[in-house]
């Protein structure tokens, strides 16, 4: 109200508004951290300027290095630390030696992980003169701050996002009324698919020890739709939010479980992540260039890093490892742009294969999705090796306060709507959109989880 | 923006519309349904006569076998239900009363229940649907700190308990599904053993003064109900034992038969007896407290 009412006479009204609210909602947190992100926002601001001004291209990328050096530098002590020293400890350890390292009692700032790298691919883009640097600080920092984005993306970039708040916003109704769709869509996902899953998910990897096979794949499956809806609902609610102010932000997830290979997969998961690894660190170490050694080791390396971005956790690394591995094949017949157009099902062969690819590509995201839940690569192999080898199929009993697996039809049911829309951003919009509407509401209030609140996945990261 | 500002009003009346019109689908559903917990079975009934009526935990639903006391012509009910605690007990009293029922004897399980003045959020749960049609459910929560919405918000309950008394719960409820809680007058027998035993540890154990205790003892004065309080067995490896020394010191008109019954072959786990455990308790008890009705 006070955005439209208040600010709409000019961008700068707009812009302060905006900005407060983000400092407000990020100090919601932890206010002590709101000095790291204004120190993370003013050092690439300063960095930017004086980047663009140097005479030199020695002096462009000391600054450029200098930047880059303090905001992975803060990344590195707050996230990766510990784990850094932990694991050189346990390496010592092994060689014989004994190492104690001195720990550090450290909260990880919410969404730090986001904002640096916003902060990076700015820096990146001027070094490069991509764009101009921003002069406008509360523009600037608006960008940076952004409290849709904020905690856990998209990771926006400077080029789609700054110039949508160098204008004043218009208010738009169909935008708002699409944003109203998507927010309530991303409510869909987190509270009654993802939160749903999660009870399940949760009870079965940490009794996966004494379950059977059949509990263990649809642990699995579940986590499975628990990450999907919670992240991609997070991202819904970001970008649904976003549009109520006039601004659209990236769209970060494709419906990507319906891909027919694990490159389209990545196209479509999380793609403000993907694409940012590919635009500032899988293109500049050569890309697809080269040849095919080459191209191995930096598609390896890329998955690598984006599963340490997830965590300071070798699980993640594995995680990343496998996706890397099940990249390999497509790399080396060149198949990684095979999928890139839309597809049509009939009743022919080709939608038969087409529909077995989805399967088989979604049984690998969830093969995967095992090392990502799991507390450590050890409960992940143990978890594999009992879900390969118990053999046993009849349904379990779990002690949670709801029924064995009859969320699957609730599960199943998803899909078959995200199926029918996956032309769509939601599946709100369109023909007898008010019923849609209520049916969502309906399914809201009546099949969420209100009673054991889990809080979204990625504001860890 | 004005047509926006349209399109929320309608949204928001639609959302509000909805809440009305499923919690009233959810009242209507469970109001109609008598089989699926002791709570609702109680809410459904009225004017009986019970000469003994058991009220407790898990350590009253697994312990007391009402038929042992229906053969020497008792007629009783156990209403212990798993994860009660006494404030709850002492609204099913009320609700009884509530309901019409003469009751003659109260038998009560307080022991490690007495550690604490909390609720218990899950059986809570259960009384939830009731809440508009019954003065005592209302009067007895008027105090809660989400009284106000849990009443007047519509299906802000259904969503506050939803593990509970959620769409799952409702479904079952709708197709009249039983469960077990009602079958054997209300006792349900455990049947393992779980071996090897684990002692319970009742060292963070304090009896105090217990609110819900309190208020059963108002109640039965009131109203005439001779109420017997007692301990129930628990395995001989129980760290502390102590504490039932301490629970008489606090309350000395609490019975102790936490001995009743000691040989491991009796019990389930160490706070619970199996089927055969319990058979051997309720004879105990019934011929330490009763004398048979059967004329010979």
């Amino acid at each position: 109200m006070l955005y439209w009412f208040v600010g709409y006479k000019s961008k700068i009204n707009q812009n302060y508004i905006l900005i407060l609210a983000s400092y407000y909602f990020y100090s919601c947190w932890d206010w002590k951290f709101l000095f790291l992100l204004v120190f993370s926002t003013l050092l690439d601001y300063v960095s930017a300027i004086q980047i663009e001004k140097s005479q030199t291209t020695t002096e462009r990328k000391l600054w450029l290095w200098a930047c880059i050096t303090i905001n992975l530098g803060f990344l590195g002590v707050f996230k990766y630390y510990n784990f850094f020293a932990q694991s050189f400890a346990e390496m010592a350890h092994s060689f014989g030696f004994t190492a104690s390292p001195i720990l550090l009692k450290l909260i990880l700032p919410v969404g730090i992980s986001f904002y640096t790298f916003h902060g990076l691919s700015y820096i990146i883009d001027i070094y490069y003169k991509r764009i101009k640097s921003e002069r406008n600080f509360v523009d600037y920092s608006l960008f940076v701050s952004y409290f849709p984005l904020l905690v856990a993306g998209p990771i926006e970039r400077a080029t789609h996002l700054l110039p949508q708040l160098k204008i004043r916003r218009k208010f738009n109704f169909n935008k708002a009324q699409e944003g109203i769709y998507q927010i309530v869509w991303g409510l869909v996902k987190k509270v009654v698919i993802a939160d749903s899953c999660s009870i399940y998910a949760n009870e079965i990897f940490n009794h996966y020890t004494t379950l059977n096979s059949l509990s263990l794949i649809l642990g699995s499956i579940y986590f499975a739709f628990q990450i999907y809806g919670d992240f991609s609902g997070y991202s819904d609610i970001a970008l649904g939010a976003s549009k109520l102010f006039g601004i659209d932000l990236l769209r970060n997830f494709n419906y990507p479980y319906f891909s027919r290979d694990i490159a389209e997969f990545w196209r479509r998961w999380h793609i403000s992540l993907s694409s940012w690894f590919r635009d500032y660190l899988y293109i500049p170490l050569g890309g697809s260039k080269g040849n095919k050694l080459f191209q191995v080791r930096n598609t390896f390396l890329i998955f690598l890093v984006s599963g340490f971005w997830h965590g300071a956790n070798w699980t993640y690394i594995a995680w990343g490892f496998i996706n890397a591995l099940y990249f390999l094949p497509l790399l080396l017949r060149n198949k990684n742009r095979k999928n890139i157009d839309d597809f049509k099902l009939g009743l022919n062969f080709d939608s038969f294969t087409t529909l077995a690819n989805i399967l088989m590509t979604f049984s690998l995201t969830c093969f995967a999705w095992i090392f990502f839940r799991a507390k450590t690569i050890t409960d992940a192999l143990l978890y594999i090796k009992r879900m390969l080898t118990n053999l046993h199929f009849n349904e379990e009993y779990f002690r949670i306060e709801r029924y064995s697996h009859n969320l699957i039809p609730l599960v199943l049911f998803f899909v078959l709507v995200e199926w029918n829309n996956r032309h769509k951003i939601e599946p709100i919009s369109g023909k007898y959109s008010w019923f849609k509407l209520s049916l969502c509401l309906a399914a809201i209030i009546a099949l969420g989880v209100f009673s054991d609140y889990k809080e979204f996945i990625y504001f860890q990261f | 923006m004005k047509k926006f500002v349209v399109f929320l009003a309608k949204s928001l009346a639609i959302l509000i519309l909805t809440m009305v019109l499923l919690d009233v689908i959810y009242t209507i559903v469970y109001m109609q349904s008598n089989s699926r917990s002791k709570i609702d079975y109680l809410y459904n009934s009225k004017d009986k006569n019970y000469d003994v009526v058991f009220l407790g935990s898990s350590r009253v639903n697994n312990h007391f076998v009402p038929r042992i006391f229906n053969e020497q012509g008792y007629k009783t009910f156990n209403f212990g239900i798993t994860r009660s605690r006494l404030e709850e007990s002492a609204l099913m009293l009320e609700m009884m009363l509530e309901r019409n029922y003469k009751i003659k004897t109260l038998v009560l399980q307080v022991d490690l229940n007495i550690n604490t003045n909390d609720h218990s959020e899950a059986i809570r749960s259960l009384f939830m649907p009731y809440l508009h049609s019954s003065k005592t459910i209302r009067d007895f929560y008027r105090t809660i700190p989400e009284y106000n919405q849990l009443l007047y918000i519509p299906f802000y309950r259904y969503m506050h308990y939803d593990s509970r008394i959620g769409f799952r719960e409702l479904f079952y409820a709708a197709v009249h599904k039983r469960t077990n809680a009602l079958e054997n007058d209300g006792f349900h027998p455990l049947l393992t053993n779980k071996r090897p035993m684990v002692p319970a540890d009742l060292s963070n154990y304090y009896p105090k003064r217990n609110k819900g205790y309190e208020e059963i003892k108002a109640i039965c004065k009131k109203n005439h109900i001779q109420l017997v309080a007692m301990t129930t067995p628990m395995c001989t490896e129980t760290i502390n034992r102590d504490y039932f020394n301490h629970l008489n010191e606090v309350y000395p008109e609490i019975r102790r038969f936490e001995n009743a019954v000691t040989k491991d072959e009796y019990f389930s786990s160490c706070g619970h007896m199996n089927k055969d455990g319990a058979v051997e308790f309720t004879k105990i008890v019934f011929k330490t407290l009763f004398k048979s009705q059967n004329t010979p």
